[in-house]
């Protein structure tokens, strides 16, 4: 392969990444507003967390349980906050289950 | 005489090629699954101080580009690539290059990590291999293995981290008219005092001091030691680091506080690197 090939590979490959995960970072929900209007809210203690850059893979892996809108995790705090649809039941068991995936323990739901 | 020159010179830039990687803080905890990271750096790092009439000067600039994946919650996986350019300086005459260097595999397993409401801690071996793909004077020729063991440990506002690496240089050469580059080995320790700030704290800034010690074995070829090849350095490395959710900036100035060049070799001066990661 020819080296601008190469330059051209490590140039791409990242822009293309940069664009990806600034997008994905880019559209997160008010929640806010999604509490206002009706669902449901849970609140976790969650330990393990040390900088605002835990939330991100946290949040990313409880927002795909089935029935669950929106997350925000706060470090400082220790909690996890989780929107969920009203009339959709929601075991515990699948949050702990993600929050885990992210490699952190839950402790008390609060709410 | 043209053999000597070329030893002369490859040992000056393959002593730059070294380097002890900076920011070390959270190498023990593994990402979530799923998750994405991208990581770029810029260094510049700079050698001179030559005890020969030669009176050598190399500057170097290094642009390495990461991208790392948790395929499961206890196993990530990464690349790094990095584009190169030396300057070198000698008697006078200056030369530059610039080219790819070698691609790195390596994958780094969870083998504990203990979440409590006190504290964080975190141990994770890695695995790693270095592939020849580097343009010419950029690569090593031969496949090199990389094993390390990352320790960090975390209270809400204190960060220590612990990081041990051994680079085995020339496990497989892709010619045998090439020499053994020297194994490394490196111990980089750093603390860092984390201030949460923002907003649903969205927000972190972190001073960072590291010490990082850094040996690599002298070269050899057939078996004899390449003369004016293999260093132990001792570096004082201050730096700030910037966490949002997804971005983190980081910056680290590197100085040399003590350094023991085997032979007649440059010495290594004070280098500079910022970076970027942004997470998913």
């Amino acid at each position: 392969m020819k080296i601008t090939s190469k330059l051209l590979l490590t140039g791409l490959v990242p822009a293309v990444f940069l664009i990806y995960l600034t997008a994905c970072a880019a559209t997160k929900p008010d929640i806010d507003k999604l509490v206002s209007e009706g669902n449901e809210i849970r609140i976790y203690e969650i330990f393990g967390m040390d900088c605002p850059g835990c939330h991100g893979g946290l949040e990313n892996l409880v927002n795909k349980v089935p029935g669950v809108i929106s997350s925000e995790a706060n470090w400082e705090k220790q909690l996890l906050r989780v929107v969920l649809y009203a009339n959709v039941e929601v075991d515990d068991n699948l949050i702990y289950e993600a929050i885990k995936r992210a490699n952190f323990t839950p402790g008390e739901r609060f709410k | 005489m043209l053999v000597f020159i070329t030893l002369f010179v490859a040992s000056t830039i393959m002593a730059g090629f070294v380097s002890a990687a900076g920011i070390s803080i959270d190498a023990g905890l593994t990402p979530a699954e799923n998750r994405w990271i991208f990581r770029s750096q810029m260094r510049f790092m700079q050698r001179n101080n030559d005890p020969t009439p030669a009176l050598r000067e190399m500057k170097s600039y290094m642009l390495p580009v990461v991208v790392a994946y948790g395929i499961r919650s206890d196993l990530a996986i990464m690349i790094r690539q990095a584009l190169r350019r030396n300057e070198i300086k000698m008697q006078g005459q200056s030369s530059s290059s610039t080219g790819l260097i070698d691609i790195l595999v390596l994958a780094k397993y969870r083998l504990v990590r203990l979440n409590t409401p006190g504290y964080t801690l975190g141990i994770s071996p890695t695995l790693g291999l270095e592939i020849p793909s580097g343009a010419d004077n950029f690569s090593s020729n031969s496949w090199d293995l990389h094993l390390g063991t990352f320790v960090s440990g975390r209270s809400r506002s204190w960060g220590i981290d612990l990081n041990v690496t051994y680079v085995w240089n020339g496990m497989a050469k892709t010619s045998s008219a090439d020499g053994d580059a020297g194994d490394e080995f490196s111990i980089e320790s750093a603390l860092a005092y984390q201030f949460g700030l923002g907003q649903n704290a969205n927000f972190a800034l972190a001073p960072v001091i590291e010490f990082s010690y850094l040996s690599i074995s002298s070269d050899s070829k057939d078996g004899i030691t390449i003369t004016n090849t293999g260093e132990s350095v001792l570096l004082l490395s201050p730096g700030i680091k910037v966490t949002l959710s997804s971005i983190i900036l980081e910056s680290l100035l590197q100085f040399p506080l003590w350094q023991n060049q085997l032979g007649q070799q440059t010495e290594r001066a004070p280098s500079f690197l910022i970076g970027i990661r942004i997470m998913n």
